[in-house]
């Protein structure tokens, strides 16, 4: 695994060393990033994947599992006191969490379902196929990312139904130069309170797991703002997942 | 192969003499993880230059401000976002796209209400997705654009209009037309250097149709000059091909600044406020005719008023009767301009409107403090209090702890208020200690006294903070005195040495040694005295201004030296910088020796350093002579010499510097366009971009205790950059290593906290400083590959916690709140939430372990008790161990349930295997005993089943955790009796254990049935 890893470090610093010498294109640098974390094929062959991992809140540290399936299924699941209360759940079907109050399963509203199943085309990475999808992605140019620099690549997914309105998917990446892997991702918050406001994501600690590179450190919060850590634990391809665990739990 | 060899070898040289060289951090490389935080106050706001609506989205409000940039409301104008923080937030003027709205942004920065003040802009800018990215386009030095007209039918043709330079004369003014969508640019109507377009706008109904306004002012340091031949007002009807005057009905003579309006539902009807040569011309003038001829309608004071600063007329989208025009209070006529009426009660100073597109009742006004709404027609205003764009010309701090932040507003007095507050800093926490406009506020060094004042001096107030006594004492002409030349923003200082000492600078510097009762003058006049420069009261051309805003030669800045108190500099606004080294007998003015600085350069700052008696900064700003050239300056031998410090990074002109009191290279420098750091005494200097937009920093202050920097921002209020002691131990040393750990100061274990906040939704709330303990560390380069993790641990090594760490290059700050996690409690039906709250630790040295790939690092940091607290050592560590001891108690009780879970689970499977006789006892029994240990049944909300053992011991638990004193005679009595229990239901399980699952374990012995495997208490502790 590590022998792996140097590789792939040497690799990345000899593709920046091939492709620093002539302008980049969009495609050039997505195409390069897929390749770095292990190719199309291989992540186009996985199944799903559970991410074990944990925040902390205020001095109280919270386990997640997180399951992301191949067929947009999907579920966070969070333990505390040795109850599991599951949120942003999703069958392919209905979307649902459970309730603090009541720890009874809801629904959530018809609107976020619907959004929800226009990912479903993204595991386990958006950027795989984007044209195929309909996607479009543009080179903005070059920006530093906390001293880092980065290109910055805007990706336009399927609109979302937002408050009745259709509004653009839209995502910026920012690939260092050098390495070809998202330091960071943002997105303008499109509902709320905080609409308008930019949501980041920063990634580190990019790790080697059968073959593909996962990050497992990710901060999100809003830019120039507060932010919260996860960390990763593990990341586990392929997991075992019963239908059961995805369904609404009729009473 | 000699020739490859004799090549590594040279590029071994290049290395060598790279490594030779010092290593120099720039930007977020320098800064990495520190970040500002902004406390505004919003409750006063700022200035606001433009309002926009969506052309089809009532929901949407885009405004642009004096000093704050660009802010976007998506829900009507309840809040408002940022979104032009990377850019000049001197704002202009924004336009939508009618064919794009939602994408195509365009904003045209520079303010257009040129009072004195005023800050500068540096270009056109577009967006393409909404707002969320903006990349400049061109018209870098039109420093104010006042218009942008796009055609409905053609997103490629627009017009855009730049009023230009203010203080000096440019040829980048007038109309300019692209019809490729901005990527080219003609000049289409101008008039001279001097003259430039305060208005360009197009027919809504007819896009070859175009009226411009053509303005010829000027404005110096010491005057302004509205008016003159030049100016205009123009039309054109073949989309800007020609350009025809059109004055028929305009008095004779010159013109002033010309407001013009077409109303959107008849294009016939325009309206023009003219300000003229003679007063009984002024006033609002109208055309039915698309301008063919013009009509005096009204001079009333509130269309006539300060033209330069008011000069927007909006006419009701719906109804071309109704027209409102900016002024002291805003007027609104609704008979197409023949009478007018004030709006309602609202901040004055009003700067422009915006009428919902389908509620004309519903509309916006944008004025020196803020927006407002109105539902009913302009009767009824409402502040919209999450605009933190209000305008520091100054701050100071105090020593107080926490610390509070001193300051006077553009149009909006003086205030004080906390650096921190219980639930954040909100309207509620600012004190108002003076009126009119706000400037210099300086606390006294050690009685609850403040000093503010207003413009020009006209008062200058000492207020006792606990009493709420004010005390007028400025320093007034006595017999034998010139008149007193205060500048519009009047400088005072204190003494480090004596603290009853207060300064004042006319043309005199004034000082008194009882806080202002007796004054003594010091100096000769300081200035240059140029007589030319003081004619105020022919200032303003058509319109006569003489507010006393432009006062000139006067004296600016004052500083005390902290090393001696006999030295003492002066800075006047007319470019000297005065020295005295006994204490004002003597004056040396040293400006002759300050190479390439151009002449009468304004003296905006001196700071006198604390690392000697003769040293000291100077800024400069030269943008009232048209001179944005960034200037700062050094000497250590009184001024007998000064140095440039000053690098090619700076970008904007300078209005303030900061030094560090410990780290002579560390220095800190406000420009008109953002906030800059050297670590090398000025040879590199990096705009610290980290939360921090391009904003006028007016002024900068170092909080001795906390190393907070403090910034006065004119357009985003108060800025904090908490704690910048990491900034000074980044010597060529540590940044040659890979990984470094940076000192921290101990971390005092904070004892208030209070019930929060009051704010409603809608109110802007300043983020307080975290009072978490700071680890800190400087990388050479980003952390990206491979596991980088961060434990605290106890100094014998036990791991008390895990951090995720930060990963930037440069400085990276992590928090840790001194807890570790909250015990683990029983599981239940429901949640107990008393058993969320984590375990403080107590004082003391905790071990760092921070982990990246195969290299570990550490260090300690030291966790301190409050010194001012009044608990005892005593107290705390019985408080401690009190906690620590219920903290594992509800473990046990959690593993006794768990163990409990696990023989029932097991006697199910017993029972179900035949052993129905033996196992049935030991479910009835066990799950007889669980119901009195957790709560079983209910939900977490009003559902909830009657507390048990482990609710019962986490409350307490929580009450005792949180606290800061021991447990309390009851707390300690119901611990008791909570013990007491646990206790019997420990017995009742041993004692069902050794009786009926014995029974059942030799049932299951005798058919060979694996028996309960249970993990150890620390391998169920650690699962969990």
């Amino acid at each position: 695994m590590r022998k792996l890893k140097i590789t792939f470090m040497v690799g990345a610093i000899m593709a920046m060393a091939f492709t620093t010498t002539q302008a980049q294109d969009v495609d050039e640098i997505i195409s390069t990033y897929l390749e770095n974390i292990g190719g199309v094929d291989a992540l186009k062959s996985l199944k799903g994947m559970k991410i074990t991992a944990k925040v902390n809140q205020g001095g109280m540290e919270i386990p997640l599992d997180i399951y992301q399936m191949a067929d947009g299924r999907q579920m966070t699941s969070i333990s505390f006191q040795g109850m599991t209360i599951k949120q942003g759940v999703f069958d392919g079907e209905t979307l649902w969490g459970t309730n603090f109050q009541t720890m009874k399963a809801e629904k959530s509203d018809s609107e976020a379902t619907s959004n929800q199943k226009l990912d479903a085309n993204d595991f386990p990475d958006a950027l795989i196929d984007y044209k195929e999808k309909g996607y479009t992605a543009e080179l903005l140019g070059k920006e530093d990312m906390d001293g880092s620099e980065t290109f910055k690549v805007k990706l336009v997914k399927e609109p979302r139904m937002i408050d009745g309105v259709e509004v653009d998917d839209i995502t910026y990446y920012y690939f260092d130069t050098e390495a070809f892997i998202p330091l960071a991702q943002e997105s303008e918050i499109n509902q709320g309170p905080q609409k308008g406001s930019i949501q980041q994501i920063k990634f580190s600690d990019y790790q080697e797991v059968d073959g593909l590179y996962f990050p497992f450190s990710m901060t999100q919060g809003i830019k120039d703002g507060m932010s919260q850590p996860i960390i990763i634990d593990a990341i586990e391809l392929n997991p075992e997942v019963a239908d059961a665990d995805f369904a609404f739990p009729e009473e | 192969m000699k020739k490859a060899y004799l090549s590594i070898a040279l590029s071994l040289g290049a290395i060598v003499s790279t490594f030779a060289q010092d290593i120099v951090l720039k930007g977020d490389a320098l800064f990495g993880g520190l970040q500002a935080r902004h406390i505004g106050p919003a409750l006063m706001s700022g200035r606001i230059i433009d309002l926009e609506t969506h052309p089809t989205n009532d929901k949407v409000l885009y405004v642009g401000t004096a000093g704050g940039g660009v802010w976007k409301s998506s829900n009507g104008g309840s809040s408002f976002v940022p979104i032009f923080d990377e850019h000049t937030q001197c704002i202009g003027q924004i336009a939508l796209d009618p064919s794009n709205p939602d994408k195509n942004i365009w904003v045209g920065t520079g303010e257009i209400w040129t009072r004195n003040s005023v800050s500068v802009g540096d270009g056109l800018y577009k967006s393409t997705d909404g707002g969320v990215n903006f990349k400049k386009v061109g018209f870098e030095n039109s420093e104010r654009i006042s218009s942008i007209e796009i055609n409905p039918n053609n997103s490629q043709e627009m017009y855009v209009g730049v009023l230009g330079a203010l203080w000096g004369d440019s040829e980048e003014r007038g109309v300019f037309k692209s019809s490729d969508g901005g990527a080219t640019w003609e000049k289409i109507l101008y008039i001279d250097q001097k003259t430039g377009c305060g208005d360009v706008i197009l027919d809504p109904n007819d896009p070859n149709t175009l009226y411009a306004s053509m303005w010829e002012f000027r404005r110096t340091g010491w005057s302004f000059e509205s008016g003159g031949n030049n100016s205009a007002l123009y039309k054109s009807t073949d989309a800007g091909k020609t350009w025809n005057k059109i004055h028929n009905g305009f008095p004779a003579g010159k013109l002033g600044r010309i407001a013009v309006a077409v109303a959107p539902s008849d294009s016939k009807r325009i309206y023009a406020v003219l300000e003229t040569e003679k007063d009984k011309d002024k006033g609002l003038y109208r055309s039915d005719d698309a301008g063919a001829s013009w009509e005096l309608l009204n001079g009333d004071f509130g269309l006539v008023v300060r033209p330069f600063y008011f000069s927007r007329i909006v006419v009701d989208p719906k109804n071309p009767d109704v027209v409102i025009k900016g002024g002291l209070f805003g007027s609104i006529s609704r008979d197409g301009g023949k009478t007018f009426r004030n709006l309602g009660n609202m901040h004055a100073d009003i700067h422009d409107f915006a009428f919902n597109i389908n509620n004309s009742d519903q509309m916006f006004a944008g004025t020196d403090g803020g927006v407002y709404r109105s539902w009913d027609g302009g009767n009824t205003m409402e502040i919209v209090a999450n605009l933190p764009v209000s305008q520091f010309y100054h701050i100071s701090v105090d020593n107080e702890e926490p610390y509070n932040i001193y300051g006077g507003l553009q149009d909006n007095g003086s205030w004080y208020g906390p650096s921190q507050s219980p639930g954040g800093i909100e309207a509620r926490d600012w004190n108002v200690v003076g009126v009119g406009d706000g400037f210099r506020v300086l606390r006294h060094p050690t009685k609850r006294i403040l000093y503010s004042e207003m413009q020009g001096a006209d008062n200058v107030w000492r207020y006792d903070m606990d009493k709420n006594q004010t005390k007028t004492i400025q320093p007034l002409p006595v017999k034998g005195d010139p008149k007193l030349r205060f500048n519009w923003n009047a400088p005072m200082a204190i003494s480090d040495h004596q603290p009853d000492r207060f300064y004042m600078g006319s043309q005199f510097l004034h000082k008194s040694e009882d806080m202002g009762n007796t004054w003594e003058i010091i100096s000769p006049d300081l200035t240059t005295n140029d007589k030319s420069k003081q004619q105020q009261e022919n200032s303003g051309g058509l319109s006569k201004d003489n507010s006393g805003a432009e006062n000139h030669c006067t004296i600016f800045t004052i500083a005390e030296s902290p090393v001696d108190q006999n030295v003492i500099w002066v800075g006047t606004d007319d470019g000297n910088v005065q020295v005295t080294q006994d204490g004002g007998k003597t004056w040396t003015n040293t400006t002759p020796n300050i190479s390439g600085l151009p002449a009468n350069t304004w003296v905006y700052h001196i700071e006198a350093s604390v690392h000697g008696k003769g040293t000291a900064y100077a800024v400069f700003d030269g943008h009232t002579s048209n001179d944005k050239t960034p200037y700062a300056y050094k000497t250590t031998d009184f001024g007998q010499t000064w140095t440039s410090i000053i690098s090619e990074d700076v970008y904007g002109f300078v209005r303030s510097i900061q030094e560090d009191y410990e780290s002579e290279n560390l220095l800190f420098l406000g420009t008109e366009f953002g906030l800059y750091a050297t670590i090398d005494g000025g040879k590199n200097w990096s705009r610290f971009n980290k939360g921090i937009p391009p904003v006028a920093v007016h002024f900068l202050d170092l909080q001795k205790q906390t190393n907070d920097l403090v910034l006065g921002t004119h357009g985003r209020g108060i800025i904090i950059v908490d704690d910048i002691s990491p900034m000074r131990q980044l010597s060529q040393e540590v940044l040659a290593k890979n990984f470094h750990f940076l000192e921290t100061k101990p971390t005092i274990i904070q004892e208030s906290g209070g019930f929060g906040g009051t704010a409603t939704e809608r109110e802007f709330v300043g983020r307080n400083r975290s009072s978490a303990a700071k680890i800190m560390y400087y990388m050479k380069k980003r952390h990206i590959f491979g596991k980088m993790s961060l434990e605290i641990q106890d100094m014998d090594g036990n791991t008390l916690t895990e951090i995720s760490p930060s990963k930037s290059k440069g400085i990276n700050i992590v928090t840790w709140s001194y807890n570790i996690r909250p015990p683990r409690m029983a599981k239940g039906k429901t949640f107990s939430f008393g058993g969320f709250t984590p375990a403080r630790v107590p004082a003391g040295t905790y071990k760092v372990v921070l982990t990246k790939g195969k290299e570990t690092f550490e260090t300690t940091i030291e966790l301190i008790n409050d010194p001012k607290s009044d608990r005892t050592e005593a107290d705390r560590m019985t408080l401690h161990k009190q906690t620590m001891d219920i903290y594992n108690t509800c473990e046990d009780l959690a593993y006794m349930v768990y163990e409990l879970d696990e023989i029932v689970a097991k006697a199910e499977e017993v029972s179900k295997n035949g052993g129905s006789k033996t196992a049935k006892p030991v479910i009835s029994e066990l799950t007889a005993l669980k119901e009195t240990l957790v709560i079983t049944t209910g939900d977490n909300y009003v559902g909830s089943a009657e507390p048990q053992l482990r609710e019962k011991l986490a409350t307490l638990y929580s009450k005792i955790a949180q606290g800061f004193d021991p447990a309390n005679a009851s707390e300690l009595e119901n611990l008791a009796l909570l013990t007491e229990r646990f206790d019997k239901a420990k017995a009742d399980f041993a004692k069902i254990k050794s009786k009926r699952v014995a029974k059942m374990e030799k049932f299951m012995a005798g058919k060979s049935m694996e028996p309960v495997k249970l993990k150890t208490r620390e391998e169920y502790l650690k699962d969990q």
